[in-house]
């Protein structure tokens, strides 16, 4: 078999939809698919990517129709990096949440499918090169994230998902529109097409500005722009844990991936970066001065995601090929320390239904592993060294400081501040709380304590020694900044088959 | 005396801004219900309204006057110029989908609600912030 990247597709797919037959022969069987996919996919993206660093970006046609008429998937650097982020990650989450409602089997069914087909959506988000097909795989993870933000019955997980349902269908209408609109004009909806006749000039100017505010909105939702990230909080605190992961470390990777396409490949309009960098930094203010009012664990990772993701926005709107390293850099990190934040982040407030941060007085010392393992995710986050989260932050300030953005360092430096209070408060609940209360800890399964030890390890490893990734970044970055190159793979090749 | 083919391309005419109105009527009443109605049902039902319209937009903008059906048959093989945007259609078809799923998802969710709050009415149900 020939290892292509419509894997990533097909496969998670096909298990989907066989799993509920595959469940009435055996019910452990069918819990153990989504990780074998997760495995396969994880196995795929290390061989392509082996396969692009040497040979250069792979576009896949689907069904032998040629790149501007039909669908075709891009295998860059740039995606191909997020394609790989998602499946390992999607591969530690499927093994975290083994257990999850190990008694109740029907749940545990549905919980696993829709996880897997929301991994599958964020990938295709990734991967396509078709601005409609964009939209389908848009739709396809944010229905799964409706449902299992809701599926906790006795949380008000329907309340959120309805939130966020309401405001997804307008993100959506918005894209529809954007999409619309741009066939109209161009006649095509593949995306280096479209990037080929923006960049000649067959767009007109308020046209473009109309259509890139489209996008922009509808996009901005999935990644958690303000002020279209009122969902997320909610969403985030109502969903099951390893949902909560999945959440930062994959869905929302896929949102800003689709924002920065447009940005970068699509429009080049001036001042475009301008804006991202604005709507980044009003982003993370907000988000990062509100984290610290909260009370509850969850919804203060949550607040510090949407602040992480305006940090993002900002290293990309800078636009310098040292800031948009930066940016892939942080990318990476927010997907390895924030998956592990919630990942323990859950355990630490298992048995508190409203997991607050004062009942986690003194458990650095009931679990002592999983306290260890959030105050490594916390360090990294706020970027200590020598974990990995120092390193992307570094990139960013100084790409900044070359451009001499004094402004922006002082608000990320003081940003960076007000993040040290929050996390330090938690971490020092753990361990320099006196009193100790008698909450019941649950101890981590050994399922579970395997991926959040891996992503702990990987944070400390890609701290000491950013080598081992930071080549993949530079490639991504140049792929992802060199337009020509991907307008040219796309629409040169040949049909193979 | 027009002619028949004067009064046909009139008659035309106020079919496609009929369309058009018809297509920003529909978004424009989805909006009005989705952002004042309180009921949840109500605006599920303005969800997919909006829909509609914006399908119905999409479906009109591919349309010619007096077009074919894209397909190639004997005896039409001229019509190339009058055949009808096949993509747009495509697009719309999977869309309706999308939109029928969501709109299944937020019926099971306003059940859900109703059932754990005993009402759906939007005000009375506050356990989060909005």
């Amino acid at each position: 078999m020939v290892i292509s990247p419509v894997h990533y597709i097909a496969v998670p797919l096909l298990a989907a939809f066989t799993m509920p037959l595959i469940a009435k022969v055996s019910k452990e069987l069918a819990r153990v698919i989504p990780g074998l996919v997760m495995m396969y996919l994880s196995f795929v993206s290390v061989v392509l990517m082996q396969q692009v660093i040497q040979s250069g970006p792979i576009s896949e046609v689907i069904a032998g129709w040629q790149a501007p008429w039909g669908i075709n998937l891009m295998f860059t650097p740039f995606s191909g990096f997020l394609a790989t982020l998602m499946s390992f990650m999607g591969l530690l989450i499927w093994l975290y949440s083994f257990n999850f409602k190990k008694v109740d089997f029907s749940q545990s069914l549905k919980y696993q499918t829709l996880q897997m087909m929301m991994v599958t959506g964020a990938t295709g988000i990734v991967l396509t090169g078709d601005i409609f097909n964009l939209f389908v795989f848009l739709e396809i993870t944010a229905i799964t994230a409706y449902s299992l933000t809701a599926f906790y019955r006795e949380r008000d997980g329907a309340e959120a998902a309805f939130k966020y349902l309401l405001i997804g269908s307008f993100a959506s209408v918005f894209v529809l529109l954007a999409i619309m609109l741009l066939y109209t004009q161009l006649g095509t909806l593949n995306m280096a097409e479209i990037a080929q006749k923006i960049q000649a000039g067959e767009l007109s100017g308020t046209m473009k500005t109309t259509i890139f505010a489209l996008f922009l909105i509808g996009f901005g939702i999935e990644a958690e722009m303000f002020p279209l990230n009122a969902w997320a909080p909610d969403a985030y605190s109502q969903a099951p844990g390893p949902i909560g992961a999945a959440f930062a470390s994959i869905v929302v990777k896929a949102g800003v991936y689709a924002l920065i396409r447009i940005t970068f490949t699509l429009f080049d309009i001036q001042g475009a970066h301008m804006y991202l960098i604005i709507a980044g930094l009003v982003t993370m203010v907000i988000a990062e001065v509100s984290a610290v009012a909260q009370t509850n664990l969850k919804r203060m990772l949550a607040y510090s995601s949407i602040g992480q993701m305006g940090f993002v926005l900002i290293a990309f709107g800078i636009g310098t090929k040292e800031a948009v390293f930066g940016a892939i850099f942080l990318m990476f990190n927010h997907a390895i320390i924030k998956g592990l934040l919630f990942m323990t982040g859950s355990y630490l407030t298992f048995n508190d239904t409203n997991k607050q941060i004062s009942s986690l007085r003194g458990f650095g010392k009931k679990l002592p592993l999983v306290s260890l393992l959030f105050a490594i995710g916390a360090f990294a986050i706020v970027g200590l060294p020598p974990f990995s989260g120092f390193w992307s932050k570094l990139y960013v300030l100084t790409a900044a400081g070359s451009k001499e953005m004094i402004m922006l360092i002082l608000i990320i430096l003081g940003v960076s501040v007000v993040e040290i209070i929050y996390y330090f408060r938690v971490v020092g609940k753990l361990y320099f709380s006196k009193e100790e209360n008698d909450i019941e800890v649950q101890k981590p399964s050994i399922n579970a304590m395997i991926p959040m030890v891996i992503l702990g390890l990987v944070i400390v490893a890609v701290g000491i020694y950013p080598d081992l990734v930071t080549g993949f970044f530079e490639r991504a970055t140049d792929m992802l900044l060199d337009k020509a190159h991907y307008i040219e793979v796309v629409l040169t090749q040949n049909v193979v088959n | 005396m027009h002619s028949f083919d004067q009064v046909f391309t009139q008659y035309q005419d106020i079919v496609t801004t009929g369309v058009y109105g018809s297509a920003i009527g529909l978004i424009i009443i989805g909006l009005y219900a989705v952002l004042l109605k309180k009921n949840l049902t109500k605006i599920v039902i303005g969800l997919s309204i909006i829909d509609a319209g914006i399908h119905l937009l999409f479906v009109a903008i591919g349309y010619i006057q007096g077009g074919t059906a894209p397909i190639f048959s004997p005896g039409h093989e001229g019509e190339i110029q009058k055949m009808v945007d096949p993509v747009p259609q495509a697009l719309v078809l999977t869309a309706i989908v999308i939109g029928f799923a969501v709109t299944a998802v937020a019926l099971s969710l306003v059940i859900r609600l109703y059932k754990h709050h005993n009402t759906s009415n939007i005000d009375q149900i506050k356990s989060l912030k909005w």
